[in-house]
């Protein structure tokens, strides 16, 4: 499985990058913001796009809205991760068209199968 | 034709003739008898008395004639009367002056004519005549007959006009008697002698005595003085004496005894005159009946009496003079000093009033005497012991002919009154400044507070609202309308909903946004509830506006630094959490075992930090009522098999059995069902956490009424007493130790009642140190018929 993933921080990087590629064997692009996301996704052509929500400059929703514009991956799946997760702002990424919210702190030794799982299941359920 | 020319004395003679009062007057048998004797005895068709005045001659009496009156100047008598003698014309039309006369030339064709002068006061006011259609002439006989008879028609004239003036004169008698008999008092003169020797009295003696005037007369039947009440015959004398001796009029009150028995009170007013050698000659007088009046005063005596207040005439003369004419006994309480000593001079009184407050008295009633206005007016009154009491007196001024004003009034003491009205003002000052540190208070709080009738709409706003809205005070005046316009668009709904309820509820309780004239936003916060007026039983609605705008900007700031601090928290929190849990999973490599030991507690002390963090968040939430609840039915079974699935790994860490017992089938419950497995975890964790190994923790849940009650057991150490009171609390623990050992951020519980009662229900617990816990609550049941 090919997994976009958009996070500023590098710490997180480094874990989720452990958690995804060494525990779960999936290929992973990892970017630093959104425009490095838009000058490798097409390139990529991940499954799934897996998005923090704050970032500097380009903010997860913004990223997620450029990247959908891009030839082939308007319907790639896309996955939010947040450490502010209020109960609005969950529905006003789902409604950005993410399949799933993901809270901060995640358990990165379940984060692989969970994926997988937002991956099997109709599009529909959140 | 000759007119007949005036004579020289025409003035005098016409005043002679108005004043026989004869002009004009209707026909009289003494006069119309003579008339018609001369017809008979001269044998003439027309005889008149014929009165000459100014413009024409008027018939007293006329016989063979229908005219009563023809014009002076073709009159025959108007020559007539121009000298003594007999005026006789035997042939009109012979006779230059009166052939072309209208009386000769037509009817009633006279030929003949002759005029005897009547003479009244050396005047000749008219004529006795004789006129004829025929040509003729009188006898020397005839004449001395026409005179005669003009001699005794001026007798009957002077006659009739003494008659007039005897008829006159006894229609004035009878004016006067009547008058005298209308006078209300009775007047005489006597001699100066002890039995009152009436040389004359009038007759309205008799209604007061009993008996005539003509008794008195003289003493004829009885004197003047046996009709004096004896008890008052003495003082009556001796003041008389006294009178007379220092030449004074005198005025008296005494009775008189009435021949009925009864006893009349009289009030007499005499004097005596005296000859010239300075004896006295009489006593005239003047004798009132005052009887109705002296029963009067008895009666405002015993009226007045029974006042607390004096009744009192006050009059003041030009000269500053004044007098208390009249004042009822009361007097004596109030100034100390009786009606009596004040009668002829006020000073007295004046001299009992308070000093500070007889500047303000005088002025006040020199302004009553000079615009004839009621006086009132509240003073003080000292007594000989200097206590000070406080009056207050009205009175209506009347101006007297002598130039004087008398006052009709009534003086109050008010003392008690005034007191408590001083009190009173007293308190009203001390509210007055309450208020005043109220509006102060609430304008520096921005708190102002409103009035609203439900009937008419009225809105009353007090200073602060007006600053809080904008509006300039002066220039605005509060309505329901002006307040419904400063309503935010978006708000406008939750107002009305709030203003709905507290029609049912009475109470109005709602924040919303204002927007400002001069278009800024504030929020504010409006508290309100409805009364009713105990005035007029009215409902009115009253409350409380306090501008809270900055309230909400500071609530908007720690919503965002909450909102930012979680975020900040939790992005190195992830790093930690997600290094350290990939480290203890081994997959990445084995570790010492002393390493694995220290990593290992800072996993869990990181998951710690990641619970406490979300529990600050729910708590913050549930505090600022933000945590938003999905309440929907919930089967009650589903519920409690989903949070014993959740929990089965935890449980099994501790080595305890989570156990269900079977529910009821279709029971359900109204809840968030987020917020109900939050509440259930944190319950089935304490328990798990706290129960011994290979013990179980037991999940119930039972009907109730209205509720569906669920309860979480253990048998573990139970919850120590002390704890027991506090352990709602937030962050209450029983202690560090245990808190190192169990985990959990002290939140928990606190979370747990929070949400519980958020959505309608109870949470409790029955512990016993060492005998285990059960923790329940209860949540609105869904009724199966619905």
């Amino acid at each position: 499985m090919r997994i976009l993933h958009v996070e500023d921080d590098e710490d997180i990087r480094a874990v989720t990058e452990i958690a995804l590629v060494q525990l779960s064997g999936f290929q992973l692009c990892s970017c630093d913001s959104g425009a490095m996301a838009l000058s490798l996704a097409q390139a990529f052509q991940p499954d799934l796009m897996l998005l923090d929500v704050m970032m500097p400059q380009m903010d997860g929703l913004q990223t997620l809205a450029a990247l959908r514009r891009l030839p082939g991956l308007a319907a790639v799946p896309a996955v939010f991760m947040t450490a502010r997760l209020q109960d609005a702002e969950k529905q006003q990424y789902l409604n950005a068209g993410a399949i799933a919210v993901l809270e901060k702190p995640f358990d990165p030794l379940t984060l692989g199968q969970q994926l997988q799982q937002y991956l099997s299941r109709p599009a529909a359920d959140s | 034709m000759q007119a007949p020319i005036t004579p020289a004395n025409e003035a005098q003679r016409l005043q002679a003739l108005q004043a026989l009062k004869l002009l004009d007057t209707a026909a009289e048998p003494r006069f119309d008898r003579l008339t018609r004797l001369v017809q008979q005895c001269l044998d003439c068709p027309i005889v008149l008395i014929s009165l000459i005045d100014e413009q024409r001659q008027w018939f007293k009496s006329r016989q063979g004639l229908e005219a009563c009156e023809t014009p002076r100047d073709i009159s025959f008598c108007g020559h007539a009367i121009l000298t003594d003698q007999l005026f006789e014309i035997s042939d009109a039309r012979l006779d230059p002056s009166f052939a072309d006369n209208p009386l000769v030339t037509a009817a009633p064709f006279i030929r003949f004519y002759a005029g005897a002068p009547l003479t009244i006061n050396q005047q000749r006011i008219g004529t006795l005549c004789l006129i004829a259609p025929e040509p003729r002439q009188l006898t020397p006989q005839q004449r001395q007959n026409l005179r005669d008879f003009a001699d005794a028609v001026e007798q009957e004239i002077i006659d009739r006009l003494q008659e007039q003036a005897e008829q006159e004169l006894k229609a004035s008698r009878d004016q006067y008697q009547a008058l005298v008999n209308n006078i209300p008092g009775i007047t005489y003169r006597c001699q100066a002698d002890p039995n009152w020797t009436m040389l004359y009295i009038s007759g309205s003696i008799d209604p007061l005595s009993g008996y005539p005037a003509s008794d008195f007369i003289q003493n004829k039947l009885r004197s003047y003085a046996s009709v004096i009440y004896p008890p008052d015959r003495e003082r009556l004398e001796q003041a008389v004496a006294q009178a007379i001796a220092q030449r004074h009029s005198w005025t008296l009150q005494y009775r008189v005894q009435h021949r009925d028995g009864s006893l009349r009170w009289v009030e007499e007013r005499g004097q005596a005159e005296y000859d010239d050698t300075g004896q006295v000659r009489y006593l005239d007088g003047f004798i009132l009946d005052i009887n109705a009046e002296k029963q009067l005063k008895q009666q405002l005596l015993n009226l007045t009496a029974h006042l607390p207040g004096v009744v009192y005439q006050y009059q003041q003369w030009p000269d500053g003079r004044a007098a208390f004419p009249y004042a009822s006994a009361a007097l004596k309480r109030i100034y100390g000093v009786t009606p009596e000593q004040v009668k002829a001079d006020a000073t007295p009184v004046f001299a009992a009033i308070h000093e500070e407050d007889l500047a303000g008295l005088a002025s006040s009633i020199e302004h009553s005497r000079q615009q004839l206005l009621e006086w009132r007016h509240e003073y003080r009154v000292k007594d000989l012991n200097g206590k000070v009491a406080w009056m207050a007196g009205n009175a209506t001024p009347e101006a007297m002919p002598d130039g004087s004003v008398l006052w009709h009034g009534y003086i109050q003491d008010i003392t008690a009154s005034k007191q408590s009205f001083l009190a009173l003002q007293q308190a009203n000052q001390q509210l007055q400044l309450a208020r005043e540190r109220l509006d102060t208070a609430s304008e520096l709080a921005l708190i102002g507070f409103w009035q609203a009738s439900l009937k008419t709409g009225e809105l009353w706003w007090s200073p602060a609202i007006f600053q809080i809205f904008g509006f300039d005070e002066a220039n605005t005046t509060p309505s329901v309308a002006l307040f419904k316009s400063t309503l935010h668009p978006d708000d406008r709904q939750k107002v009305a909903l709030s203003e709905q309820q507290a029609l049912i509820s009475g109470i109005h309780d709602v924040s919303h946004r204002i927007i400002r004239p001069d278009g800024s936003i504030r929020w504010v916060h409006e508290r309100a509830r409805i009364v009713t007026d105990a005035d007029n039983q009215e409902r009115i609605m009253v409350g409380s506006v306090q501008d809270i705008t900055e309230r909400v900007q500071l609530q908007q700031l720690k919503d965002e630094f909450i909102a930012t601090v979680s975020h900040e928290l939790r992005t190195p929190l992830t790093v930690i959490k997600g290094a350290l849990s990939l480290v203890n999973s081994g997959q990445l490599g084995v570790l010492p075992a002393a390493s694995q030991k220290l990593l290992v507690a800072a996993q869990q002390n990181s998951e710690r930090l990641a619970h406490l963090i979300n529990d600050l968040l729910d708590m913050e939430k549930l505090v600022a009522g933000k945590m938003p609840f999905l309440r929907q039915p919930l089967q009650v079974q589903a519920q409690l098999a989903q949070a014993v699935h959740e929990l089965e790994p935890f449980a099994a860490q501790y080595q305890v059995q989570l156990e269900v017992t079977p529910v009821e089938s279709g029971l359900q419950l109204w809840a968030d069902s987020l917020r109900l497995q939050q509440t259930l975890a944190n319950l089935l964790s304490n328990a798990i956490k706290f129960s011994k190994p290979n013990s179980r923790v037991q999940l119930r849940a039972k009907p109730l009424a209205e509720h569906i009650r669920i309860e979480v057991e253990d048998n573990g150490l139970g919850i120590p007493e002390a704890f027991q009171a506090r352990i709602f609390e937030r962050f209450a623990q029983a202690d560090t130790e245990q808190r190192r050992q169990k985990g959990g951020t002290g939140l928990g519980l606190a979370i747990c009642k929070a949400l519980i009662e958020q959505m309608g229900g109870e949470i409790g617990f029955q512990s016993a140190a060492g005998q285990g816990t059960l923790f329940y609550f209860t949540l609105p049941a869904v009724n199966a018929d619905k």
